[in-house]
């Protein structure tokens, strides 16, 4: 087991639970870049410069959106405080981990086979149900558990605040984390993208980023907009959006 | 390399309108319609088949791209125009050529989970920035942010979904990976059906089908009818189009199999009749037009069913061309708010008397949408509809084909009543000459004559329109006769 990477998981996990969970509206997309910088990271071996450099930029042009957005409006703490959301990380990233178990297991009469497990003769070296049986108590972990893992982590963090959260920067927020984490199931479940598609999901990343910063914008000026602080409310929208 | 350039110039044009849309009103405009002209000119001379590598992935112009990048361009620029006559923020033309843009990179590319990521990116736009604007505009309307917020999050989450189903497909680890070696193994069917099912439930999330259709029928009271065609018409299509290029290859024939085919089938009958109800019984036309694109989506999902070859070639022509049709209506429909100010049939009586440019490109639209037995839409639908129930197409494709005939001719004959006071009160739909010289042509010097033309415009707006509808319409009577030559 690689402890580089279960560091990485870590701070992915760390970062998302302060994102969803703190009280100060400056920290949440501090923790929200420490995680999806993070992410970008997990990967062994790392992707090239080229593509490591553009989940990077996206990562932190996510970020930047998000505090963009987290400068206006109403702070939206998780009701159920950091150490449930710790918890429900840690239950995510388990159960992630049980599903990579299980995905192998699956096609173990299967023959040969490249998973998420790693034998004794190296990753996905596998072959019969018998010996894959055996090896499941002592595999070592691979990085395609673990982000498998990290990704169910970020999933069961995101979703509550994506669709149950009201209209404001949680939901935002909550909303790159299931990105996020469905990138990462991908690569977890489907092994490494091309570089297109490395393309296509920095741009999706930054798209879900900048769509919910620009509603959660909204939805705050929105709020204020009956304040009757001598402007329009229809002026205080444009102005808000501008700004 | 053409289908590269096309989709740099529209990723490009799109945004710098988007960005220029809120404080540059008419550079937005200018960039987005000579953005789209350069971009049908691109596609026009886009080669019948070309490949290009692009991050160690093919990327292939086929005739459906081409086709597709045409129409869909010639209709933004259409729309971009026509957007100048309506007035209010630009909100058409931007979001249109990002869509078109990822749409051509996600048909062109052999790898589905690009194209999916893709299509989600590019796609939120189209609902994001109308979304926006049109509670911008509506200082009364507070429910249309919620209304945004749910139609992106839809947008994005559908992608998402597609997303995850592709990469347990991808998956050598995955049940999936025993499709193409044990296909009639029970197991490897039955998890090849909830494949098929998740993807099918993205493409039901992504174009609002009925019973997910609350936030589509929300949006589409609170935006620009210009907006909706981008929306929901070419952006679903294109989504829906690699959904099923992706259950062809990666699931096969055998995954469409009862009780999943039964599932599909049924969930395409609810939009179908429930769509084409609702299109009867709204007596406003942006509901007519919402509840027909969604009718027609539950069409193209018949091919989900059976995912025969010939069948998703059928959903390419049906998709292609029924968008076309509601671009054509969608600029219908915009144009004749924008002149009469109402939008509900009540308050549209003889409208088609008042502007007959109008009147006659409605009448196009209404044959196109309903179509002939031996034209390609009708054989199109009849093959979708058979290869779901075969033996029934013959019964039920006339059937499906009746509705559109009924919601778009009460309007029609809303058209042909006697004119009512408002629209005796609208502008005249007849071109005139407002006499930009004074004293007759013989008398005036050419200068004065081109000195005139802005006036004149701005006197014949309302003929101008109604003739970019009928441009439209042309384009929508040709794709409904000819098909694409994707098949």
């Amino acid at each position: 087991m690689n402890l580089a990477l279960v560091a990485i998981v870590l701070a992915i996990c760390a970062g998302a639970v302060v994102a969803v969970s703190t009280r100060e509206s400056g920290v949440a997309p501090i923790g929200l870049a420490v995680s999806l910088v993070a992410a970008a990271l997990l990967a062994d071996p790392l992707p090239s410069a080229a593509i490591l450099g553009a989940r990077v930029t996206a990562a932190l042009l996510a970020a930047t959106l998000i505090r963009w957005a987290s400068r206006s409006g109403p702070r939206q703490p998780s009701p159920l405080g950091w150490p449930a959301e710790a918890l429900l990380a840690t239950a995510g990233a388990v159960g992630g981990m049980g599903i990579a178990v299980g995905l192998a297991s699956i096609v173990a009469g299967a023959g040969p086979i490249t998973g998420p497990l790693e034998g004794p003769t190296g990753p996905g070296g596998l072959d019969g149900a018998g010996e894959a049986v055996g090896l499941l108590g002592s595999a070592a972990l691979t990085s395609m558990a673990l982000t498998i893992g990290a990704g169910t982590a970020l999933l069961v963090l995101g979703a509550a605040p994506m669709v149950h959260g009201r209209p404001g920067i949680r939901r935002a927020i909550g909303l790159v984390l299931v990105a996020q984490a469905v990138l990462l199931l991908r690569l977890g479940v489907a092994g490494p993208a091309g570089d297109l598609e490395e393309i296509a999901r920095a741009a999706l990343l930054v798209a879900c980023a900048a769509t919910g910063a620009a509603l959660a914008r909204a939805a705050a000026t929105q709020e204020s907009g009956g304040s009757g602080e001598g402007e329009a409310p229809l002026d205080l929208r444009r102005s808000a959006l501008s700004r | 390399m053409t289908v590269l350039l096309l989709a740099v110039v529209a990723i490009g044009a799109g945004l710098v309108a988007i960005v220029a849309a809120p404080t540059w009103r008419r550079v937005a405009v200018a960039v987005g319609v000579f953005g789209s002209l350069a971009v049908a000119g691109i596609a026009l001379a886009m080669p019948a088949e070309e490949s290009v590598e692009l991050g160690g992935v093919g990327l292939v112009g086929t005739p459906l791209v081409r086709e597709l990048a045409v129409a869909w361009s010639a209709g933004l620029a259409a729309l971009g125009l026509l957007e100048v006559g309506v007035g209010g923020r630009p909100t058409v033309v931007g979001p249109g050529l990002v869509g078109l843009a990822v749409a051509v990179v996600a048909l062109a590319t052999r790898d589905p989970a690009s194209s999916m990521a893709a299509l989600a990116a590019g796609g939120v736009a189209g609902v994001l920035v109308p979304g926006i604007s049109g509670w911008l505009d509506g200082p009364d309307a507070p429910s249309r942010l919620p209304t945004t917020s749910r139609g992106s999050l839809a947008i994005l989450g559908a992608g998402l979904l597609g997303l995850a189903a592709i990469a347990v497909g991808a998956s050598p680890a995955g049940p999936l990976g025993s499709v193409a070696t044990s296909p009639d193994d029970p197991t490897v069917q039955m998890v090849a059906a909830l494949a098929l099912l998740a993807m099918v439930s993205a493409v039901a999330i992504r174009c609002g089908l009925i019973p997910l259709h609350v936030w589509a029928a929300r949006f589409m009271e609170g935006v620009s009818p210009l907006a909706i065609p981008a929306a929901f018409a070419w952006g679903g299509a294109a989504f829906v189009l690699v959904a099923i290029d992706w259950s062809q290859v990666a699931l096969g024939p055998s995954a469409a199999a009862d009780p999943a085919r039964s599932l599909i089938i049924g969930l395409s009958f609810i939009s179908l009749v429930l769509g084409g109800l609702a299109a009867m019984v709204h007596d406003d036309i942006e509901h007519v037009l919402g509840y027909s694109i969604l009718q027609d989506m539950g069409v193209a999902i018949l091919a989900f069913a059976s995912l025969e070859p010939e069948v998703a070639a059928a959903a390419r022509n049906w998709l292609v061309a029924s968008a076309t049709i509601k671009t054509a209506l969608a600029a219908w429909a915009a144009v004749v708010r924008s002149t009469y100010g109402g939008h509900r049939l009540a308050d549209l009586g003889g409208w088609a008397r008042h502007s007959p440019v109008l009147g006659i490109s409605f009448a196009g639209i209404l044959v196109a949408a309903v179509g002939l037995p031996g034209i390609a839409i009708w054989e199109s639908r009849a093959s979708l509809i058979g290869s779901a129930m075969p033996g029934l197409a013959g019964i039920v494709t006339p059937l499906i084909a009746l509705m559109p005939a009924i919601y778009l001719g009460r309007i029609a004959l809303a058209g042909i009543e006697p004119i009512g006071a408002a629209v005796a009160a609208g502008p005249s739909g007849w071109p005139r000459w407002t006499g930009g010289r004074a004293a007759g042509w013989s008398e005036g010097t050419r200068f004065d004559l081109v000195r005139a033309i802005p006036a004149e415009i701005r006197a014949n707006r309302v003929p101008l329109m109604a003739l970019g509808v009928l441009v439209l319409t042309v384009m929508a009577v040709v794709t409904a006769i000819g098909g694409t030559a994707a098949t």
